[in-house]
C-alpha cells in the first residue's frame, strides 16, 4: 500500500482509508484457497449421497479405480480404523444435548441428500469427476423426514440410531435453573396472559435459508513424514480445525499446521464449522503421501452447508392497552437437519436465537421454550445473524400485531418499551453491557416525519395506492466472551495478537482469526497505527496460520472490532510502554507512558517536545542494540497481548422500509430504507458502511428470494444459483444509513463488534412495512420468505374474508 | 462440474461444411453449438454428453439481421445484444429488443443467439414465445435439402422443436406486416431478468381507424412451454383495442391456459400475471402499432 | 486434444489442451492467471469468471478452451498497464469490493459496459451487474464505484 493519504497520525483512527487488501484484489493478484497449487498435487472428488435415508448395501468402486489417472478411492468403513470419529470433545459443546457418533464419510447409512459417501483421488480434477460417478452405490431406502414437528412425533423414526429421539436438543431459557424455578416462572407467565388487555397469538415460520459466500470451500492438505500435515483450509476458525485434525486423525499436535488461505472468497458463518471433508482431504495426503486439493463446486456447497433458519416460533406477546409490554413466551421448534457439524451440532444457533429473543425491550416476564429436531436435511450451519433470523422475525411481527390490536403506532410502542438504560439483563439471563437504545431509535425517528407519511399513505389509499412504513430493530453480540463461548462452542472468546516491531520500525501483527473480507488487514493496521502514531502503511498484517499466530477462536460472531482489534491495542499499549521505558532511560529523565506522545513516526516528551526521537530509532535500539537497558529490561520488541472483556458486549441497530405495493400483483418497490446504528467507535467508516449494506442486503435475499427447497423425498431441488435466487443488484435499492453511536466503555478504542448479526431486524421491517401498506385488507405475513404471488393470495383470502 | 470426454471439436466456416461433419456416420453423438449459454449448462452437468463439437461461431452467413424479399431474416447465429441494439427493430419487431435486451444478463446476451435459444426450446424462455408470437418462419437445411418451418410448428413442447438430426436452423424470417403494426414482449421473474415466471408477448395490426386486423398472443412460463392464446387473440381481432378491450383479451388467456404452481408462484398468480403484466403488454403493443 | 493459439492480455499462447477443458480452467491452470474465478458448478450465473473476449464481457465458464481459438481475451490481470484503470481506482476508493471474490468478473463485465455506456445512470449501473453476484457488499458500494468511473472517464 502506498503511504496513507493523511500525514497526521492522530487522525488514522476513523478515517475512509482505502483498504490494503484492495490493489491485490482488484488485479487479480489475491490468492484464494483454489489458486494454491502444489508439485505433484492431487484432485480430489467425493461421491455424495443421491438419497435421504438408507441403509448403504455397497459400494462398487472397482470400475473408478480402474479408470486411468485414478490414485485412490475411499469409502466410509474403511476409514474407520485410520481414525477416530468426527464426534471428539474439541467439537463438543459444553450444553446438555444427544451427539451422535458420525466419521468423515458416511458410514452404514446415508441421513442427507448429499452425504459424502466416498471420496475419488486423480491426478486430474476432470478424470476425478468421470471416476466418482463411476461409483456405484446400492441403498436400500429408510422412511425420510423432513419435517421438524412431524420429527419430534412419538413414534417417529429414530434418525440416529445411537440417538434416543429425533429430539437432540431442548431448553427453557427464563425463569432459572431449576424444574421448580421455571414451573414458578412459567405460572407468573401464565397469570400475566391471563390478566393482559392485549394477546398476540401466532405461529411464525421462517423457511431453510441461510447465505452462499461467492468462494465455496476447499482444502489443500500436504504430508511430509518429518513435519507432518500442514493443511490449507477455507476456514474462519484455523486454530480449531487444527485441534480438531490433531485428535481425529491423531497426528502429534507439534506436527499439524492449519493456514488460512489470506484471500477467503465470504463465508458468513459457513466456514465456521469443522468439516468431515477437511478430514478426509488430510487422511488421503498422509495415506498418499502426495499434495491433495479438493476444492467444493457450488453444487455442494449448497447441498451442505449455508442453511439455517427453519424454524416454527409459536410465539405469544401479553400487553397493556396502553401499549406496555408485558410478556413473551415462546415454542421454539428448530428444524436442525442431521445436525452432523462439528462445533455447532445444528442446534446452537438456534439456542442463541433462543437467548437473545426479547430483543430490545424490557418486558417482564418471559417463558422462552426451544425444541431442536433432527431431519434428513443436511445440517444447520452458522448463517450471519447465526439463530436470531426467525425468532426476531416472530417478535418484530407480533409488536406490529399487538400495536395494531392496541391503536397505537408501532414505532410507538417500540419506543414505549426499549429498555431505557443500560447494562440490563435480558428475562433470558442475556446481558447487555452499554449503548443508548432511546438515541439510536430517536435517530432513527428523525429521519423521518412519520405524520408526514401517514398523511401522504392516506391520500394515497384513496387512489388506490398502498404505502406502508415498517419498523424493527436488533440487539447483536459484539463478540461472544468466554462465558458464554465456553457452554456454547467449548472455546474461548478473548481476541487474541502479536504485535512484532521490527528494527527499521514497521509492524507485523499476527492474529489467529481468519478473515473473509472484512478488512482486517486495515482495521488493524489503523488501530495499531493509531496507537503507535506510525503510518497505517508500515503495518502488515498476518491472519490464519496457525504457525505464527497465537490462538484465537476465530472471525466470528462480530468478534475482531470488539476482542481482535482490542488485543491488537493492548498489545500496542504493552510495546509503548516498552518503548518509553527505555527512551525516558536513554534521556535520564524519569517518566511514564503518559509523558509522551506517539504521532507521525516520532516519540515526543511532552513537557519538554525538544526531547523526541523517531519511532523506527528506539525501535532499533531496543531490538538490535540491547546494551545500557534499564535495569530489568531485555531486548527486543514483541508482545502478545490476549484481550477479554470484563462483561459481554452487544451492538445495536433500528431500521425503517418504506415501500409502495401494487395491488394488481402485490409487487412492491422499496422506496427507502433508513437505519440507525450504534456501532461503537468506527475505524474505518467506508468498512462499516460495506458491513451494514451487505448485512441489509443479505436479510432482504433470505427474505424474499433465497430459499433451500427439499421435496418430500428429501431430495434438494436448490442446489445452483438457478434454483437458489439470490438478490441481484437490480432487487435490492440503496440505503440511508446514519450512526448514533455510543462508544463501548469496555474495549481500549470504544470500538464495538458489528455486522454480524445485522440481518436479523430486516425481514421485520419488510414485512411490518408490507402488512402496514395493506392494513385496509387486515394482511398479517406470518411465513417467510415473502414474495409477490405469496402476498397476492393472502389479500385475495382477506378480500374473501 | 465439468464436461464428460468429447472426441472431437469442429469450427466450420460454411453450411455446408458444418452439414458434412454432423451427417458423418462415425461421428456419434454430435450437436451444433451456437452461443453455449444454455448449452454449455447442459454439457457441464452432463445432462449432454456429446462426443462431437461443431461450433458455428465462424459460419458467418448465418448470423445478421438483413431486410430481404419484403421479409426480414434474423440470421440464426444473431446474438442477443445485437437484436437489442438494432434500433431497426421497432413498431412491429419491437418485442424482439424487449426479449433480447433482459435475457440473462449483458455477459449472457454478449454471446447467446436467437437460433441456440429456438433450437433449445426451454420451457420458460423468452425468444420462442416471441418468435411465436411474431410469427416468424423457421429456415433449416440439411444435406437433403431446406424447409421452412412457421414457429406454430417448430416448437413442438419444452426442449423439443421440428428440427431434425442433421438440420441446421439457419435464419428466422418475418413477414413485414402493413403499416400500423406493434408488437411488446415483457416477462415477470423472482429476481429481475430471470427465466420468465410468465412471458407475454402481443403483436397487433391496426386498419386506419384503429381496428384491429390482425393480432397474435403468445405465452411462456406454463408447463407446456412457448404458446399462442388463442382466445385472447379472438378477443382482440377486429375490436378497437381500447384499455378495457386489452384487459378482457388477457382475462380470456388467462382463464384458459392451463398454468402449473410451484417454487415461483402459484397457478392462480401465472394467471393474474398474464391479466395484469398481459394488459400492459397488449397497451404497449397497441400504442407502437399506433405510432 | 488439440492445440490452440490464443491471445491473452496481448500476448500470444500457443497451447494443447483437451476438448473438455473449460475456458476458465485454461486460463486458471493452464496459464496460471488465477484472477479468473469460479463461483458455480454448471449453471454460469455467478459472473466471477467474466471476462472480456475480443473486447465483449463473457462468462469464461460457459466456453470451452477451444471456442476460444484465434480469439483475443483480457482478463482482470490485464486490465491494469502501468497503472490502475479508473474502475480499478474507483473500486478501491469507493470500498467497491469486500472479499474480491466476485470484483473480477464484475470489473471485467463494468470496463465494457462503461465503454459502451459512458454516461449510465444508477439504474443503468444496477441493470448492468445482473449478471454478476455479489455476498458481502450488498452493491451499494459498487454501484458508487461504476458511477465514480464513468464520472472519471467523462
Amino acid at each position: 500500500m502506498k503511504k496513507s493519504p493523511t500525514k497526521d497520525s492522530t487522525k488514522w483512527f476513523g478515517a475512509r482509508l482505502p483498504r490494503k487488501e484492495d490493489t491485490r484484489l482488484v488485479t487479480g493478484k489475491g490468492k484464494y484457497i483454489a489458486d494454491f497449487v502444489l508439485p505433484g498435487m492431487l484432485h480430489a472428488v467425493f461421491v455424495r449421497s443421491e438419497v435421504a435415508h438408507a441403509h448403504i448395501r455397497g459400494i462398487d468402486t472397482s470400475e473408478a479405480e480402474a479408470m486411468p489417472g485414478v490414485v485412490a478411492v475411499y469409502t466410509g468403513e474403511s476409514l474407520k480404523s485410520q481414525m477416530k470419529s468426527m464426534t471428539q470433545k474439541v467439537l463438543i459443546p459444553n450444553l446438555p444435548a444427544q451427539y451422535p457418533e458420525y466419521w468423515a464419510l458416511a458410514t452404514g447409512k446415508v441421513k442427507y441428500h448429499g452425504e459424502p459417501v466416498a471420496l475419488v483421488v486423480a491426478r486430474d480434477k476432470y478424470v476425478a469427476v468421470d471416476a466418482a460417478e463411476a461409483v456405484a452405490v446400492d441403498y436400500e431406502e429408510l422412511p425420510v423426514i423432513t419435517d421438524a414437528e412431524v420429527a419430534l412425533k412419538p413414534g417417529a423414526t429414530v434418525i440416529h440410531d445411537d440417538a434416543t429421539s429425533n429430539e437432540i436438543f431442548a431448553m427453557t431459557f427464563t425463569g432459572g435453573d431449576t424444574i421448580e424455578a421455571q414451573n414458578e416462572n412459567d405460572a407468573e407467565v401464565d397469570k400475566i396472559f391471563r390478566e393482559a388487555d392485549v394477546v398476540v397469538s401466532e405461529r411464525f415460520k421462517v423457511h431453510r435459508t441461510g447465505v452462499t459466500p461467492l468462494e465455496p470451500r476447499g482444502a489443500l492438505c500436504d504430508w511430509s513424514e518429518t513435519d507432518g500435515l500442514t493443511a490449507w483450509i477455507t476456514t474462519q476458525r484455523p486454530h480449531i480445525d487444527r485441534l480438531a485434525l490433531v485428535d481425529i486423525l491423531d497426528i502429534p499436535p507439534e506436527k499439524v499446521r492449519v493456514v488460512t488461505p489470506r484471500d477467503m472468497g465470504g463465508a458468513f458463518g459457513i466456514k465456521a464449522p469443522f468439516y468431515r471433508e477437511n478430514v478426509i482431504i488430510a487422511h488421503a495426503a498422509r495415506d498418499l503421501g502426495r499434495p491433495v486439493r479438493w476444492i467444493e463446486s457450488r453444487y455442494e456447497c449448497q447441498m451442505n452447508v449455508g442453511q439455517e433458519r427453519d424454524q416454527v416460533n409459536y410465539m405469544e406477546i401479553a400487553a397493556s392497552k396502553d401499549g406496555e409490554l408485558l410478556a413473551v413466551r415462546n415454542r421454539g421448534i428448530a428444524n436442525v437437519g442431521v445436525g452432523l457439524v462439528g462445533v455447532y451440532w445444528g442446534f446452537v444457533m438456534p439456542f442463541l436465537g433462543a437467548i437473545e429473543l426479547p430483543n430490545a425491550y424490557t418486558w417482564r416476564k418471559g417463558d422462552v421454550k426451544l425444541h431442536c429436531a433432527v431431519t434428513n436435511k443436511t445440517s444447520n450451519t452458522p448463517s450471519r445473524a447465526f439463530g436470531n433470523y426467525p425468532t426476531r422475525f416472530a417478535l418484530e411481527r407480533a409488536i406490529d400485531m399487538a400495536a395494531r390490536k392496541i391503536g397505537m403506532e408501532p414505532s410507538e410502542v417500540r419506543r414505549k418499551n426499549l429498555i431505557p438504560e443500560l447494562p440490563y439483563t435480558s428475562v433470558t439471563n442475556d446481558f447487555y453491557d452499554s449503548g443508548d437504545f432511546i438515541k439510536v431509535w430517536d435517530n432513527l425517528m428523525a429521519q423521518i416525519d412519520l405524520a408526514e407519511f401517514r398523511k401522504e399513505q392516506a391520500a394515497a389509499r384513496k387512489e388506490g395506492r398502498y404505502l406502508g412504513i415498517g419498523f424493527a430493530c436488533g440487539v447483536e453480540l459484539s463478540g461472544v466472551a468466554s462465558e458464554l463461548m465456553v457452554p456454547m462452542e467449548n472455546q474461548p472468546g478473548y481476541g487474541s495478537a502479536t504485535v512484532r516491531v521490527e528494527p527499521r520500525g514497521a509492524l507485523l501483527i499476527f492474529c489467529g482469526d481468519a478473515p473473509s473480507g472484512q478488512g482486517h488487514e486495515t482495521t488493524t493496521a489503523q488501530a495499531a497505527a493509531s496507537v503507535l502514531g506510525i503510518d497505517p502503511g508500515d503495518v502488515v498484517t498476518t491472519t490464519g496460520d496457525t504457525g505464527t499466530t497465537p490462538f484465537g477462536s476465530g472471525s466470528i460472531g462480530a468478534r475482531y472490532g470488539a476482542v481482535g482489534v482490542s488485543a491488537v491495542a493492548k498489545a500496542c499499549e504493552q510495546i509503548k510502554a516498552k518503548m518509553v521505558r527505555v527512551l525516558a532511560h536513554d534521556m535520564e529523565i524519569k517518566a511514564e507512558t503518559k509523558d509522551f506522545e506517539f504521532k507521525n513516526g516520532e516519540i515526543v516528551y511532552l513537557l519538554d517536545p525538544s526531547k523526541r526521537k523517531a519511532f523506527k530509532d528506539v525501535a532499533e535500539r531496543i531490538i538490535m542494540s540491547p546494551i545500557n537497558l534499564p535495569e530489568g529490561e531485555d531486548g527486543g520488541l514483541e508482545t502478545t497481548a490476549f484481550f477479554e472483556s470484563d462483561v459481554p458486549m452487544i451492538c445495536f441497530n433500528a431500521d425503517c422500509c418504506i415501500l409502495e405495493v401494487r395491488p394488481e400483483t402485490s409487487e412492491w418497490k422499496i422506496k427507502r430504507w433508513v437505519t440507525s446504528e450504534d456501532v461503537g467507535n468506527v475505524i474505518n467508516p467506508m468498512v462499516v458502511d460495506g458491513q451494514m449494506h451487505g448485512a441489509i442486503v443479505h436479510g432482504l435475499s433470505n427474505a424474499i428470494f433465497e430459499e433451500y427447497v427439499y421435496d418430500e423425498q428429501g431430495q434438494q431441488l436448490s442446489a445452483d444459483f438457478e434454483n437458489y435466487k439470490i438478490a441481484t443488484a437490480a432487487d435490492v435499492p440503496d440505503f440511508e444509513l446514519t450512526y448514533a453511536s455510543t462508544p463501548c466503555p469496555h474495549t481500549p478504542l470504544g470500538t464495538r463488534g458489528i455486522g454480524e448479526g445485522r440481518p436479523a431486524s430486516v425481514s421485520g421491517a419488510l414485512t411490518n412495512a408490507l402488512c402496514d401498506a395493506l392494513e385496509p385488507f387486515g394482511v398479517e405475513i406470518t411465513e417467510l420468505p415473502i414474495r409477490p404471488d405469496r402476498l397476492w393470495k393472502k389479500v385475495q383470502e382477506a378480500k374473501a374474508g | 462440474m465439468f464436461p464428460a470426454p468429447i472426441r472431437e471439436y469442429h469450427r466450420p466456416s460454411s453450411i455446408a461444411e458444418a452439414l458434412s461433419v454432423i451427417a458423418r456416420e462415425d461421428v456419434g453423438e454430435a450437436i451444433f453449438l451456437a452461443g453455449g449459454q444454455s448449452a454449455m449448462q447442459a454439457i457441464k452437468s452432463r445432462m449432454l454428453q456429446p462426443d462431437c463439437i461443431i461450433d458455428l461461431q465462424a459460419v458467418d452467413a448465418i448470423r445478421g439481421i438483413r431486410q430481404a424479399d419484403g421479409a426480414l431474416e434474423i440470421g440464426a447465429m444473431t446474438r442477443y445484444v445485437d437484436i437489442a441494439e438494432n434500433v431497426a427493430l421497432d413498431g412491429p419487431f419491437a418485442a424482439l429488443r424487449d426479449a433480447a435486451s433482459h435475457i440473462g444478463d449483458r455477459q449472457v446476451r454478449n454471446r447467446g443467439t436467437i437460433g441456440g435459444s429456438l433450437c433449445w426450446n426451454y420451457v420458460a424462455a423468452c425468444m420462442p414465445t416471441v418468435v411465436l408470437g411474431l410469427g416468424g418462419v423457421c429456415h433449416l437445411v440439411s444435406l437433403k435439402g431446406e424447409r421452412s418451418v412457421p414457429a406454430d410448428d417448430f416448437f413442438l413442447g419444452p426442449l423439443t422443436t421440428a428440427r431434425e438430426d442433421g438440420e441446421l436452423l439457419s435464419a428466422i424470417r418475418f413477414a413485414v406486416p402493413v403499416k400500423r403494426s406493434g408488437s411488446a414482449y415483457r416477462k415477470w421473474g423472482l429476481v429481475t431478468d430471470a427465466l420468465p415466471v410468465v412471458g407475454v408477448c402481443v403483436n397487433v395490426s391496426l386498419s386506419g381507424d384503429g381496428r384491429c386486423t390482425a393480432a397474435r398472443v403468445s405465452l411462456t412460463g406454463l408447463p407446456d412451454g412457448a404458446q399462442r392464446s388463442t382466445s385472447a387473440e379472438d378477443a382482440l381481432l377486429n375490436s378497437d383495442c381500447a384499455p378495457e378491450v386489452l384487459r378482457s383479451a388477457m382475462n380470456a388467456a388467462a382463464d384458459s391456459v392451463d398454468a402449473q404452481s410451484d417454487g415461483s408462484a402459484s397457478a392462480d398468480y401465472r394467471r393474474q400475471l398474464i391479466r395484469t403484466l398481459g394488459a400492459e403488454v397488449a397497451q404497449l403493443a397497441v400504442d407502437r402499432a399506433k405510432r | 486434444m488439440k492445440t490452440i493459439t490464443v491471445t491473452v492480455n496481448g500476448a500470444v499462447y500457443e497451447e494443447t489442451v483437451s476438448e473438455r477443458m473449460l475456458l476458465v480452467d485454461f486460463l486458471r491452470e493452464q496459464l496460471a492467471l488465477t484472477g479468473t474465478h469460479v463461483g458455480c458448478t454448471y449453471e454460469g450465473v455467478c459472473g466471477a469468471c467474466t471476462i472480456c473476449l475480443d473486447g465483449e464481457a463473457v462468462k469464461s465458464c460457459l466456453m470451452l478452451a477451444v471456442q476460444a481459438d484465434g480469439h483475443s481475451i483480457t482478463t482482470v490481470e490485464g486490465l491494469a498497464g502501468d497503472k490502475l484503470t479508473p474502475l480499478q481506482q474507483a473500486f478501491i476508493e469507493n470500498h467497491g469490493l469486500q472479499c474480491g471474490f466476485c470484483t473480477s468478473g464484475i470489473l471485467m463485465n463494468m470496463s465494457e459496459f462503461l465503454e459502451k455506456n459512458p454516461n449510465p445512470s444508477d439504474d443503468d449501473i444496477r441493470h448492468g451487474l445482473i449478471g454478476n453476484l455479489c455476498r458481502c457488499t450488498g452493491y451499494v458500494h459498487i454501484v458508487k464505484a461504476v458511477r465514480a468511473a464513468a464520472a472519471v472517464g467523462r
